[in-house]
């Protein structure tokens, strides 16, 4: 058997495979002792041969990729009691120092608790990635943010409620930046759909097409209405969010947002308007979130007059602006035509 | 654990776009806006965002400067014999602007920065091309059009090694654009280009010009 093993120039495969098999016995317990299991890893499926014979197992190990050596274990295991003995656990640890930098990182993408993932390899409906363990623990520290604010105590009760060990708070920065970049996507997220919908009953005729300044005013409006359950905290997150290790984030988050909004509200520059537009937005949206912080008016009223203000002092120098271009337009071709009437007059416009 | 979600969050913020939308993978939250459901996003889904984006920018801020350039030589040349050539190739080249124009909206992709630039930068290169004489103008174009043809002809490279089913029409539209442009490169040559005194010099400090502002037009 240890011949089979040595000889094979895959043998880094067998061997992580019985070293596999060592490591997931443990968590393992009892449960996994006894017959083979019916959601079969190709393993077993392909090799019903290995059910008898250790040396067999060993070459029908190889074959797979290391990710499924687990389940190559996990059947083997389950294929015979005569196999969890002393001949398996004398060769693999001869080989103990051959690849156990090979072996960390195939169980690292299994997750957290092999026994997730040990006979279920192929039910990846169930398998949960670690970025959707981090969507749902965030999700869920929320509602205990206006409690413990955008702080690690928040996300330790979130992870309590879904069962998890307030360890799992370890996972995310103490400054709760995961936690606040979490909301924010979250929100224009919100936003995002809101402006689709809106978007779907115009083209269906169900509503009328809004016009762009009392649009603007509402798509702010309606992301800034869901900072309201947290506006205890907000600044105390603004200034997380200002920090340098959350700048990128942060700002991309933003710039898409705008961008979105302007998107919906039909803008289709290609020149240079495009970065003024989005520039002027985002300086609405920035100053009347500050205002927002200090706005202590019921229902926020202040908030939204200081935004329509603005709203309309954008849309006034947009109109400003073109004017004077027409204007000095105007004067150039004024300024030709004199140009011209005088070159006839003094007879130096001859045709060549 | 941190110091392991840090670089994960890093990773995916450089990622300006989704290049898939997995069913039912939420994106790590400090990734927010480059990772989020692309429904809203992109015109089509699952198309490779980062690459796109930048062949339409960098083609946009071309036509946009070849436009510039033509300005340029009609206002020096406009009224000579050669006039109507020029005039000819400069309708051609509006036309492949406003297509790129409409391509950006559809795609939803941001212009170059630079774009006033190339607005200046393209009428002085056209208009001082253009007082060189007839011949100069000539030149000017048959080194603009030939960098801009291989130029499209990477683009075209590019995006067939990607997928060229799911990229059928911009193949389409970049392969007729890349024509038209060999078309003007030629109608140069036939124009007497290449007796333009100091050609070689003339033709490589301009191919270089136009190397560097695709460069920059790309990324910035």
């Amino acid at each position: 058997m240890i011949v089979t093993v040595l000889s094979n120039p895959n043998h880094s495969r067998a061997v992580n495979c019985s070293l596999q098999r060592q490591h997931s016995q443990l968590p393992a317990g009892p449960a996994r002792s006894g017959s083979q299991r019916p959601g079969n890893a190709p393993a077993a499926r392909d090799a019903p041969a290995a059910q008898g014979c250790g040396p067999t197992a060993v070459v029908r190990c190889q074959q797979y990729p290391p990710l499924r050596a687990l389940q190559a274990s996990a059947a083997l295991r389950g294929a015979s009691d005569e196999h969890k003995k002393e001949p398996w656990a004398s060769s693999s640890q001869q080989h103990f120092d051959s690849p156990p930098a090979g072996h960390q990182p195939e169980q690292k993408p299994q997750g957290p608790h092999p026994s997730y993932t040990g006979q279920g390899g192929q039910e990846s409906e169930d398998y949960e990635s670690e970025e959707q363990l981090q969507h749902r623990i965030l999700t869920a520290a929320l509602e205990f943010v206006p409690e413990h604010g955008w702080t690690a105590e928040a996300i330790a009760e979130g992870a309590k409620t879904l069962g998890l060990s307030v360890a799992a708070a370890g996972l995310f920065h103490s400054d709760g930046s995961e936690l606040i970049l979490h909301f924010v996507s979250e929100c224009n997220t919100k936003l995002s759909e809101l402006l689709k919908k809106e978007q779907k009953l115009v083209q269906l005729g169900e509503a009328e097409k809004k016009p762009i300044d009392e649009f603007l005013r509402d798509a702010v409006e309606a992301r800034l209405r869901m900072l309201i359950p947290y506006i205890e905290k907000w600044p105390q997150a603004l200034s997380v969010l200002l920090l340098p290790r959350n700048i990128p984030s942060s700002l991309n988050l933003l710039t898409s947002m705008i961008d979105d909004i302007w998107h919906y509200a039909g803008d289709q520059s290609t020149d240079f308007n495009w970065y003024t537009r989005r520039a002027v937005l985002t300086a609405i949206y920035n100053t009347t979130e500050l205002v927002m912080m200090q706005d202590s008016s019921p229902g926020f009223e202040d908030t939204w007059r200081f935004l329509e203000n603005r709203v309309a002092d954008a849309m006034t120098m947009s109109n400003t602006a073109t004017q004077v271009q027409s204007t000095g337009e105007a004067v150039v071709q004024g300024l030709m035509g004199a140009a011209v009437t005088i070159k006839n007059l003094a007879g130096l416009n001859q045709r060549r | 654990m941190a110091a392991a979600v840090a670089p994960v969050l890093r990773c995916s913020v450089l990622q300006r776009r989704p290049l898939r939308c997995g069913p039912g993978l939420r994106p790590v939250p400090g990734a927010g806006a480059a990772l989020r459901p692309c429904s809203s996003r992109v015109a089509q889904e699952g198309i490779n965002k980062p690459v796109i984006d930048r062949i339409i920018r960098v083609d946009h801020a071309g036509e946009y400067g070849a436009n510039r350039i033509y300005a340029g030589q009609m206002a020096v040349l406009g009224r000579s014999a050669v006039g109507p050539v020029i005039q000819q190739m400069w309708n051609q080249e509006k036309n492949h602007l406003k297509k790129f124009n409409e391509l950006m909206v559809a795609y939803r992709v941001r212009p170059t920065v630079l774009l006033p630039f190339w607005n200046v930068a393209g009428f002085v290169l056209g208009a001082g091309s253009a007082l060189l004489g007839k011949k100069g103008a000539m030149a000017c174009t048959v080194a603009v059009e030939e960098s801009i043809s291989e130029h499209y002809n990477n683009q075209i490279r590019t995006l067939i090694e990607e997928d060229p089913e799911k990229y059928k029409e911009l193949l389409q539209v970049i392969k007729q654009f890349r024509d038209e442009e060999q078309e003007h490169h030629d109608i140069g040559l036939e124009h007497d280009a290449e007796a333009t005194p100091a050609y070689s010099v003339l033709k490589t400090a301009i191919q270089l010009g136009c190397k560097a502002a695709i460069f920059l037009s790309e990324r910035i």
